[in-house]
C-alpha cells in the first residue's frame, strides 16, 4: 500500500483552487462578479446603517491599446460607514472573515465574494488591492495589500493615514477582464441594480469613459433586514454544532473589547502576568460575569496572559475528550491543549461547555420555541428535557438535527428578519424606469420552505415607454439582480406558463414583470447564484403574485380596448353611414339624403357584439 | 328561318327592366331604414360548401336555403355592407347609362368613392355578393370578365347598347367571328338559319370550322369557350337554346378537364350556384370521350398527377354519378393518357369536321 499524504489547505487556498464556484470562471465573467461583489458589500454597508446610498463604480484599462482580455482597475466607493482601520487588514486580506455569519437576509453571503475578486485580482496581475476607509469622518485610512494564499493572511505593502471629511469606503482592485464581452452584462446590472435599489444613487463610469448615472428616486429606506434566530426546520448537523459551541463559547471572540473587560472587572490598571492575574480572579471570582469566568480559564490552561490572548482563536473545547484547541495566528497553526480535570477551572469550563439543558436550548435558540413546544418535541424526539446539550454525542446529534427537520408542529418562520423592498419604492422605481401607461405591484406576505422565511413582491408595467418587442422579466433576488441563466429559473417558468391570452395580452407586447425574491436563504439552483429553484412554496407564491398583478392588467386592457373601440366605432359610423345614405339616395331615385345622424350615434354607442 | 320564342325567355329588355326594379327596391329599403333610424341589412343566400346542393330537377348546382345577413349595426360588417351598398349603387349607373365595366375596373372606380377595397380579390367577391342578392349574373350588371370568346353562324341580332339601338347584324360577315361582349351579350336575338350550336373548346379548331364551311355542311352556329366557358358565352348558348330552340353540342379534348368543360356548360359550376339562366341542361358532350381515344386510333400523351387528382375529385360530383359520364370518368383513370382535339390532325387536317363530327353528331341521336 502507497503512503497517503494528508496536508491541509488554509481557506484562502481552498477558494483559489475552487474559483470557479464562486463565479471566476474566466476574464469575461470574473469582470462582472467583481463589479458585483463589491457594489453589493457597498449597499450591504450603508443598509446596516441606515445611510442613502450614494455609489460609484468606475472600470478604467491599465493600457487602452491592447486587445481584451487585458487589466482593468475596477474602483468601487461607497458613502457607507466605513471600516474600524483595524478590522481592514483582516476583512480585504483574510477569506472567511467577515460580519455576514447571522441569520438575515443579505445581497452577498459570508463576505467572501469580495475577497475572491481580490484573490483573483492578484492571482491574474500580481497587483495589490488598495482599501481607503473612513469610519469616524475625521481619518482616512489608506491600506494596500496582498493576500498570502497559503497562510490565509494579508500582507501590508503601505499604510497611510490622512485627514478624512466623512465616511465611506472605497476599493480598488487591478484584475484580468474583458470589457468587451462583460460591458452590456454590467451596464444591465447597474441599470437593474438601481431599478431594486430606488434610494440609492449609482455611477457608473465605463472604460471609454461614458458615464451612466442613475439618480435617487425615492428617500425613504426600507427597514434594514435584523438578524434572528434561526427556524428548526432551517439547520442541519453542522449549524446545531456550531450553535451549541457558540452557547458555551461566552468568549466567541477575543477582542479588545474582551480584553478590555476582563481587566475591568478585574480592576487591572496595568499589565500584569499571567500569574498576578489568576490569583487577582480568585478573590473576586463570586463577583466577576461568566464570559469573563471562561476567558480566565481558558488563560489557566493555556498559561497564557493578555498579550498571549491576543494571538489565538479558540476553536473548540472538547469536554468528552477533555482537549481545548485553538488557532496560533502567530504561526498559522492549530493547537491542542489537554484539560486537567482537577483543575479548580475545569469546572467552571466544563459547565459552561456543557451547556444549557435541551428545553432551554430550544426556546433561547429557536425563533417561536416555547417551553409547550420543546417538551412535545422532546418527547417527539425521544430525549430527555432535562439533558445538557454540551454532553451530546455526534450520534445523537444526527437524531437531534433529524427530528427538527420532521417535528411538524413548529410555528412557521418568522418573517420580521426580511426586508423587502416595499411597494411604493417598487412602483416608484417602475414609473421613473420604464414610464408605462400602467403599471401594478404586489407584495405578498411572508411563507416559508424548509424553514427559512421568504416574501415575493413583483411589479408589472405595460405601454408608454416600453417597445413593443414581447414580454421582459426583470428577476431580482435579496435586491440583486439575476442576469444570467434565466432560462431555469422559477420566475421565468411561473411567466412562461402563464397563459397571457387571457389576460388579453398578445403577439408581442409592450409588458415588464419585476421579480423580487427575499429570503434568508434564496434557493439558489447553482453556486453561481443566478438562477432560482423551483421550490414549491415559492412557485405559489410567485404564481399567486403574477395572477393577480395580471388581473390588474386585464381590467386595464378592457378598459382601454373598450375606449378604443367606442373611438374606433365612432369614426367608422361617421366615414360610412354618409355614404350608405349617398348610395342609397340615388338608388332610391329620391331627391333629398335621408336624416342619417341618429344611425351614426346609434352606431357608436352599441356595446361591443361579440 | 327559325325565330325567336318569345314565350319562354326574357328578351334583353325585359331582363334590364327586371335588375332595374330590383336595384331600386334596396335602394328605398336602405333609404327608410337610414331615415327611421334603423340599421339596414342585406340578406345574402349562402355561398358556403354546406349551402351547395346539386338540383336533380333544373339539372344544375344551387344554393340551399341557408343566408347570411350583413348588417350595418355589426361593426366588423359595416365596411363590407358599405362596399355592397356602393357596388349596388354603381351598377344602377352603369346599366341606366349603358356603360360596361371589368372586374379590374370595378376596383379602380370604387376609389373615387372612398370606398376602398384592399385588392381585387375583395371588389370581386363582393360582385358575387351581390350576383347572390339580386340573383343576376354580373354580364347583367355590364360587368364583364376579361376573357373573351367568340361566336360564327348564321344569327342575326339586334343591338341594345347606347348609340347602335334596332341596328342589326348578321354574325356569318366576319369569318374570324364575333367577340362574345357586352354588347353582343345585350343585344336581343332576331333570327337564324341555323339548326345546331357547336360549342368548341379551341381557338384552332373554332378556325378550321370555319374555314371547312361547318356551319353550312351542318347548319350550325359555331362558338369558341375558349377553355372554361365564360358566363357570358354560357348565357348566350342557353339563349340559342332556349329562345331559338337549338340544340347545344359540345366538343373539348379528350381528358378530365374537357369532360369537366361540358358539364358545366351543360349544368352550371359550384362556383355559379347562386345564379341561374347560365346552364344548357340538354347540351350533349360530343367527345371527345375517352372510349373515342382508342376507337379513333388517336395519338395521346400521358396524364399527369394533377389530372389524376382531377378525376378523383369529380368522381365524388353527384353529376358523375352514372351514365356516360361516369363511364368516360373510369376509362380515364384505366387508360391514363389523354389525347387533345388536335390530334385528328394525324390523319389529316379535315378528318376531324370530315369524319369524326359526322360520326358523332350521328352517335349523339342515341344519348
Amino acid at each position: 500500500m502507497s503512503k497517503e499524504v494528508f496536508s491541509q489547505i488554509s481557506p484562502s487556498e481552498f477558494f483559489y483552487r475552487n474559483r470557479d464556484l464562486a463565479g471566476f470562471s474566466n476574464p469575461t465573467r470574473s469582470l462582472y462578479t467583481s463589479v458585483r461583489e463589491f457594489v453589493e458589500n457597498a449597499l450591504d454597508a450603508c443598509d446596516q446603517k441606515k445611510i442613502l446610498p450614494d455609489i460609484h463604480l468606475s472600470i478604467k484599462a491599465v493600457d487602452a491599446e491592447k486587445p481584451d482580455p487585458k487589466h482593468y482597475v475596477l474602483t468601487v466607493k461607497d458613502n457607507g460607514p466605513g471600516i474600524d482601520p483595524e478590522h481592514i487588514p483582516l476583512a480585504f486580506g483574510t477569506v472567511l472573515y467577515g460580519s455576514k455569519f447571522g441569520l438575515k437576509q443579505a445581497r452577498g453571503m459570508f463576505g467572501l465574494g469580495a475577497t475572491m475578486a481580490i484573490l483573483y485580482g492578484q492571482i491574474t496581475t500580481n497587483k495589490p488591492v488598495t482599501v481607503k476607509s473612513c469610519s469616524d469622518g475625521k481619518t482616512l485610512d489608506e491600506f494596500v495589500m496582498l493576500l498570502d494564499i497559503q497562510k490565509n493572511k494579508p500582507v501590508i505593502l503601505k499604510h497611510t493615514t490622512k485627514e478624512g471629511s466623512k465616511t465611506g469606503l472605497a476599493v480598488s482592485i487591478v484584475l484580468e477582464g474583458d470589457y468587451s464581452k462583460a460591458g452590456s452584462k454590467v451596464r444591465d446590472y447597474v441599470y437593474q441594480t438601481s431599478l431594486i435599489t430606488p434610494y440609492a444613487s449609482i455611477t457608473f463610469e465605463d472604460p471609454s469613459g461614458e458615464k451612466f448615472h442613475y439618480p435617487r428616486i425615492v428617500k425613504d429606506m426600507p427597514h434594514p433586514p435584523t438578524v434572528i434566530k434561526p427556524h428548526p426546520h432551517g439547520i442541519d448537523v453542522e449549524t446545531i454544532r456550531r450553535m451549541i459551541t457558540d452557547t458555551h463559547y461566552q468568549i466567541p471572540t477575543i477582542d479588545n473589547k474582551m480584553i478590555d473587560k476582563v481587566k475591568k472587572e478585574l480592576g487591572l490598571k496595568k499589565n500584569l502576568s499571567h500569574k498576578e492575574i489568576l490569583e487577582k480572579a480568585q478573590k473576586r471570582w463570586s463577583d466577576i460575569s461568566k464570559p469573563v469566568r471562561t476567558v480566565i480559564s481558558v488563560m489557566s490552561f493555556l498559561n497564557i496572559d493578555f498579550e498571549g490572548l491576543k494571538k489565538i482563536r479558540i476553536d473548540d473545547i472538547d469536554i468528552a475528550n477533555k482537549t481545548i484547541t485553538y488557532w496560533d495566528f502567530g504561526e498559522s497553526q492549530t493547537h491542542a491543549i489537554e484539560l486537567d480535570p482537577e483543575s479548580p477551572y475545569y469546572k467552571q469550563l466544563a459547565s459552561t461547555v456543557q451547556g444549557d439543558t435541551l428545553l432551554t436550548f430550544l426556546t433561547k435558540r429557536f425563533q417561536r420555541v416555547g417551553p409547550t413546544t420543546a417538551e412535545k418535541f422532546c418527547d417527539f424526539a425521544k430525549f430527555k428535557p432535562d439533558k445538557r446539550i454540551g454532553s451530546m454525542t455526534n450520534e445523537e446529534l444526527v437524531k437531534l438535527a433529524d427530528a427538527l427537520q420532521k417535528f411538524e408542529e413548529f410555528l412557521a418562520p418568522d418573517p420580521s428578519c426580511l426586508a423587502p423592498l416595499g411597494e411604493e419604492p417598487l412602483s416608484k422605481g417602475i414609473m421613473k424606469f420604464f414610464n408605462p401607461e400602467f403599471a401594478a405591484v404586489w407584495q405578498r406576505n411572508a411563507s416559508a420552505y424548509s424553514g427559512f422565511p421568504f416574501v415575493v413582491e413583483m411589479g408589472i408595467a405595460y405601454g408608454g415607454d416600453i417597445p413593443p418587442s414581447g414580454l421582459k422579466v426583470y428577476r431580482f433576488a435579496n435586491r440583486i439582480p439575476l442576469l444570467y441563466d434565466e432560462g431555469s429559473d422559477v420566475v421565468l417558468k411561473i411567466v412562461n406558463e402563464t397563459e397571457w391570452s387571457r389576460y388579453k395580452i398578445k403577439g408581442d407586447p409592450p409588458l415588464v414583470i419585476v421579480s423580487h425574491i427575499c429570503s434568508t436563504r434564496i434557493p439558489y439552483k447553482t453556486v453561481g447564484k443566478e438562477n432560482v429553484a423551483d421550490r414549491p412554496e415559492l412557485e405559489r407564491e410567485l404564481k399567486n403574485a403574477l395572477q393577480y398583478l395580471a388581473r390588474k392588467l386585464a381590467v386595464h386592457m378592457s378598459r382601454k380596448g373598450a375606449d378604443d373601440m367606442a373611438k374606433k366605432r365612432a369614426n367608422l359610423y361617421s366615414k360610412y353611414v354618409p355614404l350608405i345614405a349617398q348610395f342609397a339616395t340615388e338608388l332610391a331615385g329620391k331627391k333629398k339624403e335621408p336624416n342619417y345622424n341618429q344611425l351614426i350615434r346609434m352606431g357608436s354607442e352599441i356595446e361591443e357584439q361579440v | 328561318m327559325r325565330l325567336k320564342n318569345k314565350s319562354s325567355a326574357k328578351t334583353a329588355e325585359e331582363r334590364k327592366k327586371r335588375l332595374l326594379s330590383l336595384l331600386e327596391q334596396q335602394g328605398i329599403s336602405i333609404y327608410d331604414n337610414l331615415d327611421k333610424g334603423r340599421f339596414p341589412q342585406f340578406v345574402i343566400p349562402s355561398r358556403s360548401v354546406s349551402n351547395i346542393v346539386y338540383d336533380k330537377k333544373i339539372r344544375q348546382y344551387i344554393l340551399g336555403s341557408a343566408s347570411a345577413v350583413r348588417s350595418s349595426r355589426n361593426m366588423s360588417q359595416l365596411r363590407s355592407y358599405t362596399q355592397l351598398a356602393w357596388l349596388a349603387f354603381f351598377v344602377n349607373r352603369l346599366v341606366r347609362e349603358g356603360k360596361s365595366s371589368t372586374l379590374r375596373d370595378i376596383y379602380y372606380s370604387s376609389q373615387a368613392f372612398s370606398i376602398d377595397f384592399e385588392d381585387q380579390p375583395e371588389s370581386d367577391n363582393i360582385i358575387v355578393d351581390l350576383e347572390a342578392v339580386l340573383t343576376s349574373p354580373r354580364e347583367e350588371f355590364h360587368i364583364f370578365p376579361e376573357e373573351r370568346s367568340s361566336v360564327f353562324g348564321d344569327l342575326t341580332i339586334e343591338y341594345t347598347v347606347p348609340g347602335y339601338e334596332g341596328k342589326r347584324m348578321n354574325l356569318s360577315d366576319h369569318p374570324d367571328g364575333y367577340l362574345i361582349g357586352p354588347s353582343l351579350s345585350s343585344a336581343e336575338l332576331v333570327d337564324t338559319s341555323a339548326e345546331l350550336v357547336i360549342a368548341i373548346e379551341k381557338g384552332g379548331l373554332f378556325t378550321r370550322f370555319v374555314e371547312e364551311k361547318v356551319h353550312k355542311k351542318f347548319k350550325a352556329i359555331i362558338v369558341d369557350t375558349a377553355g372554361q366557358a365564360p358566363r357570358s358565352t354560357r348565357n348566350l348558348l342557353r339563349r340559342l337554346n332556349t329562345e331559338m330552340g337549338l340544340p347545344v353540342v359540345i366538343l373539348a379534348d379528350g381528358d378530365v378537364y374537357g369532360e369537366h368543360i361540358a358539364m358545366v356548360i351543360k349544368s352550371g359550376s359550384a362556383n355559379a350556384a347562386h345564379l341561374r339562366e347560365l346552364t344548357v341542361p340538354d347540351a350533349k358532350w360530343l367527345g371527345v370521350w375517352a372510349t373515342d381515344i382508342e376507337k379513333y386510333k388517336l395519338p395521346t400523351i400521358p396524364m399527369t398527377e394533377s389530372d389524376i387528382k382531377r378525376i378523383y375529385d369529380l368522381q365524388k360530383d353527384p353529376r358523375y354519378q352514372e351514365g356516360n359520364w361516369k363511364t368516360q370518368l373510369e376509362v380515364f383513370l384505366k387508360i391514363k393518357r389523354k389525347a387533345e382535339l388536335e390530334a385528328f390532325s394525324k390523319y389529316g387536317l379535315t378528318n376531324i369536321t370530315d369524319k369524326y363530327l359526322p360520326a358523332k353528331l350521328e352517335e349523339s341521336k342515341s344519348f
